[in-house]
Formats: structure tokens, C-alpha cells, sequence
């Protein structure tokens, strides 16, 4: 159940490399860089809320290739149909039969680009997507790739014609991230790299195989959860359900989901078991997707949930 | 348990202590009304069941009750106790502290059953209820009680299958019926309790102090129905059926009785005078041809036909000469029965006979007349009060005894000296008492005071040694209580003057006397006095300078007289405190307790009584709590003197255990660690970790709850070398499988390493760690 010594040291050269990958077409963002890859080797959605521009794009775009995948890309619009994601039924004249033209889903990496500014019918339909890797068209079930990530996208300061997303959606996203602006020496590296060079035109290296990417979120899987922890884990999730100020408390899929990228976040820290540690460094992008707070919570109340379980030693 | 089932199970639960109040209720006074005794209850079962309507039902009934809970429970809980002098002051009714207590309990059990929403609350409702019921069952045979009993046996069969089908039902309740009450996740722990506990215990404290320690005994020895309520503090209290104060100890079955069941026995063995006898030996028999004139009436010679009268009247008058007590007498005639038992203070004396006048030709004190008048006057409680002492300012406080007879040989009540009043419940008139002599009750018309009765008795306590001079009368106050006989007097007069002769008048005088009897004398009760001698006591004082007490005493008598104080001779018990027995917390008083000793009359009518035996002691004045601190801070003291090397030993190591007791318990844990290690290196290294939490939480830097342990190692890594690396191990120690190796040679090392540096003290010189927030990055 616990990786041998060779394929762990394939899985860290692999996973090194993507590290490099990712940071290089984003600079300075290493530890979101790291909550990524837990997201995705947790075989989990990631929900980005940030401004626009700040690499969102670039992001997905590197990742899908790093991790050897196809890449796509759907601008939402409140006119954008679930046809226009999942995909459609044509009428070929020719062959006289209905060809089913495939949609962004079906892509590895799909980044959902504002995703708050479609309609929720189109919204629902990247529902059954992300959660059981699988669309229905025209009562004709088709499945997605194994590997399937979604990066969703929404802007946290423009409401004005959104539709936000509702909880049962938000509970299908592993966590939630802010990129954020880089810093000054980040900027003037970006900037230098530009010179001489057409954004479209920017190459990502390949790193994993294909299958490759599997393997590693098979093996996350197989990372050990000791019974004291899982017991800590539960006691999080009840103290969350307690907390006067969660309206929202964390359900049960979001426990299993907490404990993968946990899992997630124990391999890319090279061990073969979750520590506490590990819980307590997901808590925050993991908790903030899916916790109902009171309109006048603050920022503080995941660091109270976390102060008021005692550590299992 | 399903929402509706949980609600039927409260209800039946409250109806069970609906039942269980009512059947309280006709218990504790069975002869009123039924009728009246239901309203009672329902008054409280009313304003539980207000309660229990406004009561918020919990989410999670198996958490603790919030704290108000207990405030509520407390509240109905003293409420009896509170309401209780209302109804003693505006009502003609009152119940016994043992019965408030019950009815606490009673509304306990209602809030508990308004509460019971909260399983424990339900559990102890329910427990509760079941003892009211067996309480109520025992306490009356009431038909109405029977009829509850029936009702509570169906109710709580009920209650049963409820309970069992809720527990096939494991849903507690639905959404609907809940009500979301906040309640912490750590262990709530009211202040306010703390806060009344440390208020009851010094009320307590107060209370005893204030009272004393045997009123407060005496008092709570009336709390319960079994140990025998006597009514003397609480007049509602209840009477005793078991093992109380009424109950005599004593040696035998005869011995042992109540007073209000035992058969009075009279029969006529044992007589003080064979007592008398047999502890002083027979006295000397007149010669058999001695000539005697008795002077006889005219009217007696004629009516008995020459012959000399026939003196009907037992005699006890005292021969002062006597031939000693028998030799070769066994040891077990000589221990006879328990005639009574003493609870309380000593030495007493108990006086039996009195004598003022002594016959220097017949050599014997005259047993004292009987007083004319009676002096007793009731008072509430039954309390007999001696109404002929006059105030004075001499006394300390009154003393208090219970004495409890056994086996007395004559009709006399048994009194310490300085009586101000006594107390034989049920015999609380006056004339059921008469004066056999001055400051000697006896029982009026009785032959013999019944075994089993129980005697309490208040009386004054003086220092003699702070009596002024004013406190005795003058010579010639008494003359009667100042005779010696002319051919003692012109021996002893002397001999006073020589002893006491430069002492002021009072005390003083008196003392010297008796410091020179005890000291210059020796007790010997096993000499007789020279038959042929004419004055036994010159013989003693002149001659023998030993003899047994009585000759002290008549010696002490004559001398005092002598020196103008009115004196007379008392014989009775001793009761020595070298007799106490520690099971019983009595005296017990035997015949072989007889003992003479003389008195001093004051001048406010009381009698002293003055020792000059040696190795008797008197009883001495009850010092005021300031007094008897004072007097303990000063035998501390001086036992400290004379210990002073062995103390301050001692001190010292109690002071350094104190100061290092954490240093001194955490090497003591720390060698247990190295010498006893854990059956795996998991569970030696948590012990590790363990140690070290120990010490940060008494250098006041605890591992903060939800730290981790290796954030919080990893706060002090730059402090103390081998934290990051007995944080790995911690990890590979707690929260990986268990066949995974520790990834060291010796995590025993690395502990001892961590810990060998990782102290108390070393620890409070840095800050404690911060709370904890957001992991860092691997």
C-alpha cells in the first residue's frame, strides 16, 4: 500500500518537475502552486477567485500540458447554453445518422472562466461533470477522462449580473484559491521573460505520461490515515457543525474531500501517512469553498475551529 | 430515540415524580388529611411542570446540561429549606431537617424530570424518583401510600417499555423538535458552584466555630430519625428508635435500655453503703461489753417495753475508723458493672453523700440533713432549673454532659458539681424531684434511679486560681460549716497556720492547704486506721502521712475549717478521665469510682470543689475559643522549642519538596521513563512527548490546543537542539502504521537528548508558543 522506493523516486522527480513548470509560468506563487497539485493529485476541482489577469489562464494552460493533457477553455457568459459545455448532437447528412460533437468537458483541464456569469442551468450541468466524471446528452451517457481537473474562475468584486454559485456546486470543488498579485522581484522576472516573445507564442514542456498522472492519484489514495487522526478530522468536521458563526457546517463528502488532499498534501511532502500538520495546512482552501459563515464572520473563523480541537498525539 | 418516544419518555419520567412527591408528601405526615398532603405536592409538581413547558429541548441530549440547569435543580432544591421557618413562624406546622432534606431531594427530582431533556438529567430524575418511592413506602403504612406504590409500579413498567423501544430507534430527534442551545465542546464548569461550595464550607466553618463543636454534634445528631431526635435543639425533630443518646452503653444486656421502653427495676442488691464498704473496709466494731446511753423519749421506753428503738433508717453516716480494705480481694469484685456513663468533660466529681458534721466521739461524719425547701423550677424543654443560685462574675462558660445511668444504687441523679440546670426528658416537673441534700438531687419517691435514663446537665465552670477573695464568705458566714471539734482543732490549728497562715485569704490559703496534702502525703487506699487511735484523721496528719482518700479529705476539711471556710465532705463518684473509652466517646463510672473529697462554699450559695488527693484532679474552667488558641498557639510553641532541630529539619524539607515539588515529580517521572520502557518505541516516545507537555504546562507554556505537536516543537528549534528531529519521530510515532520504522537508530536517544534540555526551567525563559494558525508549506 505504500509506495516502493523506486516508484517514489519516480513520483518525486515527477512531481519536481511539475513543480518547476508550474512556478516558471507563474512566478513567485509557489504555495498556491503546491495547493494546486494537492488539488488536483486529490483528484478534486479547483475554485479560483481572483481578479482577472493575474494567470489563471497561463495556469491551467501550463498544467494541461505539463501533466500531458489536452486543454480547454470556456468563457462563461450568461448566454452560454450546457450544450456549449457538454457538447451536441449533429445531424450529419451524409452518413444520415446524429454525431455527437464533443464539448470542453471533455477536455483534461478545463478552466471555466468566470463561472459566476452563467445562467445556473449551465452551471448544473458542469455538476454531474465534476462529480461523477461522466455527461449526459441526448440520454446517452459519455465519459470523461480519468484525470478530468476543472478550474473554475469567478471575479470577487463584480456581482453585478452573476449568478452565484450554489453550495450544492460549491461542495463539488475541492478547494478554493486566490492567486493574488506577485511580488515587485516577480513582476520584473515575468516582464524580463517577455521580452521577445509573443504570448502565444510560450511553450510548456511536457512532464508526465500519459497515464502517469493516474498513477500518482492512485497512489494518494494509498497514503495512510491513522485512526487518530481520522479522528481528528471528525471532530474538525463537528466542530465546524457546532461553530455559531457557520451556518454551512462541513458535510460528510467534504470530510472524504478534506482527508484526500490532506492525503494529497502528506505525498507532496514525501510521506506515507497524514500528520495533523497536514490537516491543519489544507484546512483553509479546503473549508473556505464549502462553509456557510454569517455575514459577519471574518477571515478568523477557520483559525478558531483549528484553535479549539485538541492535536491526537 | 425517535422525537415522539423521547417526548413520551419525559413525560412518563415526570409522572413517576409526580407519583413518587405525592407518596413523599403523605409519608412525612401520615396524619393529616390525604387530601392535604396532595395539594402540597402538586404545588411543587405544578411549578416543575411550568418549567418542564418552558424547557428548550437539546440537539444533543447526551452532552453535559448547561450550567443553568444546575442553578435551577439548586434553587428548588433549597427552596424547602428556605420556606421552612415561614411555615414554623406563621404556621402551626413544622418538619424535622431530615424531613426538609427529603423534600430537597423530592424538588431535585422534579427539576430534574422538567430538565429531562438532557439523558442525565432523565437517569437522575429517574433514580430519584425510585427513592422517594422506597422512602415513602418505608416511612408509612398509609392505604394511599400502597395505592402510589401500585400506580408507580404500572407508570414505570410503562416507563420501561419506552425505554426499550426508544433504544431500538437510535434517532434522537428530528429537526423539527430541536432547539439549537450553544454549548461549549470543552468541559463547562460553573464558577458559581465553586463559589457556593467555598460559601457553604465557610458558613460551616463560622457556624462551628460560633456554636462550638458539641452543640453542633448534639445538633446534627438530630438530623436523622435513626439516631435518635431528642428535641432538645430542633422541637420538630423525631423521636429515635435505634441507637441514639437514649441508649445507655453499658456493659450487659441490664445495662442497655431506653428510656421510654425499659421496665423500671427495683430490687435491692448492690446498696451504695455495701459499695462503701467494700472500697473502704468494714469499720471497727465496738468492743462487746461497752456500756452506751441513749437518750429515749419517754413515750419510745414505754411503747417498746424498755428495749432500746430499733433504728429503721439505713445508715450513712461515714466511720473515719476502719480496718482497711480486705486483702486477697479478687480482682473482679472489685470491678463492678458500669453504674453509669459520663459523655462530656473530665474529671466530675458526683456527689452521693454529703457530710458537714463530724462526731469526734463516735469518730464519724454525720451524713448532712436533707434541705427543707425545694429550689427547682421547669423550664421549656423539659429543663429543670436550680432556682436558688445567686449571680456572680467568677464563672467561665457552662459546661455541658449527658449522663447516662446503668445501674445506680440509690434514687439519686447523678449531677457534676456548680448545677445550673438538668434535663431527664419526660420527668419535667418539679416534683418528680426532691433535694436528698444541698446541690444532691435525688428522684422523689423512687428507691433507686432506673437504669437507661439519660441526664443532660449544664453546669458553671470556674479557675479557682481567679477567684478573689471576695468570692468566699467571711469566718463565722457559716458557723455550722466551720465546726471542728476541739480536740482536731487545737492540733490542727497550727498546722494551718504553718501551711497557709502567710497566704492572703482566699484561694490562695486554700491552695497552699491543699499543695501541701498532695505533696507532702502519700495516697494509699489499701491502710486502715489504727483501731485504738482516737482521732483517725491526727493519726493521718500527725503519724501515717498516707492513707486512703477519705482521711485527705477529712484532713482537708478540718484544715479549712480551721482557717474560717465553710467546708463540707462529699462521697461519690470520681470520674477519671484516664477511664475514657475512645469507641464509645463515654466515661463509664463504676463502684469502685467512690471517692471523698471536700467542698468549699462560695459566697454566692455554690460549692468548690477543692482536690487534696493526690493524682484526683477538678474539673477546670471552659476556656473561650480565643482562650484555648491562644493557649495551643503556646504548647506548639514550646513543643517547638524543645524540638527545634528535628522541626526546622522537617520544615525544611517540606519547603524544598514544596518549592521543587516539580522538579523532584518530573525526575521521578523521568526515571520511570528510562527504567520502565514502554513495549514499543511508539508508545516510548509519546510518554516522551508527554514529559515534555508536562513541563511546558508548568512553566505556563502550554502546547496550545489545536498546535500541533510539531509546530510546537518546532517553535523552540532554535532554542533547544533535536526538536525537529523528535518531531519527525513524534509523527512516525502517532500517526504512522505502526510497522513503519522510526527512521533514527534510537529514538530512545533522540528523546533523552530533547529532554535532557528541554526543562522547566529552561522553558519559562522563553515565550510560550502562538496559537495555531495556517501549516507552513512542506
Amino acid at each position: 500500500m505504500i509506495a516502493t522506493g523506486l516508484q517514489r523516486m519516480t513520483a518525486t522527480d515527477q512531481l519536481e518537475r511539475l513543480r518547476q513548470v508550474l512556478n516558471a509560468a507563474l512566478r513567485g506563487k509557489s504555495q498556491v502552486m503546491e495547493y494546486v497539485l494537492a488539488c488536483l493529485l486529490a483528484r478534486g476541482h479547483l475554485l479560483l477567485e481572483d481578479l482577472p489577469g493575474l494567470g489563471k489562464t497561463t495556469l491551467a494552460k501550463a498544467l494541461a500540458t505539463a501533466v500531458g493533457g489536452s486543454f480547454a477553455r470556456v468563457q462563461c457568459t450568461p448566454d452560454l447554453l450546457p450544450g456549449d459545455i457538454t457538447g451536441f448532437s449533429v445531424f450529419n447528412q451524409k452518413t444520415r445518422e446524429f454525431e455527437f460533437l464533443r464539448g470542453p468537458v471533455f477536455a483534461d483541464v478545463l478552466l471555466a472562466d468566470e463561472i459566476n456569469r452563467t445562467t445556473p442551468r449551465t452551471q448544473s450541468a458542469l455538476l454531474e461533470a465534476m462529480a461523477e466524471r461522466q455527461v449526459t446528452v441526448d440520454n446517452v451517457r459519455h465519459q470523461l477522462t480519468d484525470t478530468f481537473f476543472v478550474i473554475a474562475t469567478q471575479n470577487p468584486v463584480e456581482h453585478h449580473g452573476t449568478y452565484p454559485l450554489p453550495e450544492a456546486q460549491l461542495d463539488r470543488f475541492a478547494m478554493k484559491l486566490s492567486i493574488g498579485y506577485p511580488q515587485r522581484d516577480d513582476e520584473i522576472g515575468m516582464l524580463g521573460a517577455a521580452i521577445g516573445q509573443r504570448p502565444e507564442e510560450r511553450q510548456y514542456p511536457v512532464v508526465l505520461q500519459p497515464g502517469q498522472l493516474r498513477e500518482l492519484q492512485q497512489s494518494v489514495t494509498r497514503i495512510a490515515v491513522e485512526p487518530n487522526v481520522r479522528g481528528y478530522l471528525v471532530d474538525l468536521a463537528g466542530a465546524t457543525r457546532r461553530h455559531p458563526q457557520v451556518t454551512l457546517g462541513l458535510s460528510p463528502r467534504g470530510l472524504l474531500t478534506w482527508q484526500r488532499v490532506a492525503q494529497a498534501w502528506a505525498f507532496l511532502t514525501e510521506r506515507d501517512f497524514v500528520t495533523p500538520d497536514d490537516v491543519q495546512a489544507v484546512a483553509e482552501p479546503v473549508l473556505g469553498v464549502r462553509l456557510g459563515l454569517v455575514p459577519e464572520a471574518g477571515r478568523s473563523v477557520i483559525s478558531e475551529l483549528l484553535q479549539s480541537v485538541p492535536v491526537p498525539v | 430515540m425517535a422525537p415522539d418516544i423521547a417526548q413520551a419518555v419525559r413525560r412518563v419520567t415526570f409522572a413517576l415524580l409526580a407519583i413518587a412527591a405525592v407518596a413523599v408528601e403523605i409519608a412525612a405526615m401520615d396524619t393529616r388529611p390525604v387530601l392535604h398532603s396532595v395539594a402540597r405536592a402538586a404545588v411543587w409538581i405544578g411549578i416543575a411542570a411550568v418549567m418542564a413547558g418552558r424547557m428548550p429541548i437539546p440537539a444533543q441530549p447526551r452532552q453535559r446540561p448547561p450550567g443553568w440547569v444546575t442553578l435551577i435543580v439548586l434553587a428548588l432544591t433549597l427552596a424547602p429549606l428556605a420556606i421552612e421557618p415561614l411555615r414554623r413562624s406563621y404556621g402551626s406546622e413544622g418538619y424535622p431537617l431530615e424531613l426538609q432534606m427529603v423534600m430537597g431531594l423530592r424538588n431535585a427530582g422534579l427539576a430534574f424530570a422538567a430538565c429531562s431533556g438532557w439523558l442525565l438529567c432523565l437517569r437522575l430524575a429517574c433514580v430519584t424518583s425510585l427513592f422517594l418511592m422506597l422512602f415513602a413506602a418505608a416511612m408509612t403504612n398509609h392505604p394511599a401510600s400502597f395505592v402510589l406504590l401500585g400506580l408507580y409500579t404500572a407508570v414505570g413498567g410503562v416507563w420501561l417499555m419506552l425505554v426499550y423501544w426508544s433504544s431500538l430507534q437510535r434517532v434522537f430527534a428530528t429537526p423539527q423538535y430541536e432547539v439549537a442551545i450553544a454549548v461549549a465542546s470543552d468541559r463547562l464548569r460553573l464558577p458559581s458552584v465553586s463559589l457556593i461550595a467555598i460559601l457553604i464550607v465557610c458558613a460551616s466553618t463560622v457556624a462551628v466555630l460560633a456554636l462550638g463543636p458539641r452543640h453542633v454534634g448534639i445538633w446534627l445528631g438530630e438530623l436523622l430519625p435513626t439516631s435518635g431526635g431528642t428535641g432538645e435543639v430542633d422541637p420538630w425533630a423525631r423521636y429515635g428508635v435505634g441507637d441514639g443518646p437514649e441508649e445507655v452503653a453499658g456493659d450487659n444486656a441490664q445495662a442497655a435500655g431506653m428510656v421510654e421502653t425499659d421496665t423500671m427495676i427495683e430490687d435491692n442488691k448492690n446498696a451504695l453503703i455495701d459499695a462503701v464498704s467494700d472500697m473502704f473496709g468494714m469499720p471497727h466494731k465496738p468492743p462487746k461489753h461497752q456500756e452506751k446511753m441513749v437518750a429515749g423519749g419517754l413515750t419510745n421506753v414505754i411503747q417498746n417495753h424498755g428495749e432500746l428503738p430499733e433504728n429503721q433508717r439505713p445508715s450513712r453516716d461515714f466511720d473515719t475508723s476502719r480496718q482497711g480494705r480486705p486483702p486477697g480481694r479478687k480482682p473482679s469484685s472489685r470491678l463492678a458493672r458500669g453504674l453509669f456513663e459520663v459523655e462530656g468533660r473530665t474529671p466530675l466529681h458526683i456527689r452521693q453523700v454529703v457530710y458537714t458534721r463530724y462526731d469526734a466521739n463516735r469518730q464519724e461524719w454525720l451524713e448532712a440533713r436533707k434541705p427543707t425547701t425545694s429550689h427547682l423550677e421547669a423550664e421549656d424543654g423539659d429543663w429543670m432549673r436550680l432556682g436558688h443560685l445567686r449571680e456572680a462574675n467568677w464563672y467561665a462558660e457552662d459546661d455541658r454532659h449527658r449522663i447516662k445511668t446503668a445501674a445506680m444504687t440509690t434514687n439519686l441523679v447523678p449531677t457534676p458539681a456548680l448545677l445550673t440546670r438538668f434535663r431527664i426528658k419526660k420527668v419535667d416537673r418539679p416534683q418528680y424531684y426532691e433535694w436528698e441534700y444541698e446541690g444532691v438531687v435525688a428522684l422523689a419517691g423512687r428507691r433507686k434511679t432506673p437504669p437507661g435514663i439519660v441526664i443532660t446537665t449544664i453546669c458553671r465552670t470556674l479557675e479557682p486560681s481567679r477567684l478573689a477573695a471576695e468570692a468566699f464568705p467571711s469566718p463565722g458566714f457559716n458557723p455550722h460549716l466551720e465546726d471542728v471539734p476541739p480536740i482536731i482543732r487545737n492540733e490542727i490549728a497550727p498546722l494551718a497556720q504553718l501551711w497557709a497562715g502567710d497566704y492572703p485569704r482566699g484561694w490562695p490559703q486554700i491552695a497552699a492547704i491543699l499543695h501541701q496534702l498532695r505533696t507532702d502525703y502519700t495516697l494509699d487506699p489499701d491502710i486502715g486506721t489504727p483501731a485504738d487511735h482516737p482521732c483517725p484523721v491526727l493519726w493521718f496528719l500527725m503519724e501515717s502521712r498516707r492513707g486512703p482518700d477519705y482521711l485527705f479529705a477529712s484532713a482537708a476539711t478540718f484544715l479549712l475549717r480551721t482557717l474560717g471556710y465553710p467546708t463540707r465532705l462529699c462521697l461519690g463518684y470520681y470520674v477519671s478521665p484516664e477511664a475514657y473509652d475512645r469507641e464509645t466517646a463515654h466515661t463509664p463510672v463504676r463502684a469502685s469510682d467512690l471517692h471523698f473529697w471536700p467542698e468549699v462554699q462560695l459566697r454566692d450559695g455554690q460549692w468548690l470543689v477543692v482536690e487534696p488527693t493526690p493524682g484526683y484532679e477538678t474539673l477546670a474552667a471552659r476556656q473561650p475559643l480565643t482562650e484555648r488558641i491562644v493557649q495551643f498557639l503556646r504548647a506548639l510553641a514550646a513543643w517547638a522549642y524543645r524540638n527545634e532541630v528535628a522541626l526546622t529539619v522537617v520544615l525544611g524539607a517540606i519547603c524544598l519538596t514544596v518549592l521543587y515539588r516539580r522538579q523532584l515529580w518530573d525526575r521521578v517521572l523521568l526515571w520511570r521513563w528510562r527504567l520502565f520502557p514502554a513495549a514499543s518505541w511508539q508508545e516510548q516516545v509519546r510518554r516522551a512527548v508527554r514529559l515534555l507537555e508536562r513541563r511546558a504546562r508548568w512553566a505556563r507554556r502550554p502546547r496550545p490546543v489545536g498546535l500541533t505537536v510539531r509546530a510546537w516543537l518546532r517553535h523552540y528549534s532554535s532554542v533547544f537542539e533535536g526538536c525537529d528531529r523528535l518531531a519527525r519521530l513524534v509523527e512516525r510515532a502517532s500517526y504512522a502504521p505502526r510497522d513503519v520504522p522510526p527512521g533514527v537508530d534510537s529514538p530512545q536517544a533522540v528523546c533523552a537528548a530533547l529532554l535532557s534540555c528541554f526543562t522547566y526551567n529552561a522553558l519559562r525563559k522563553f515565550p510560550p508558543p502562538p496559537a495555531p494558525a495556517r501549516a507552513p508549506q512542506p
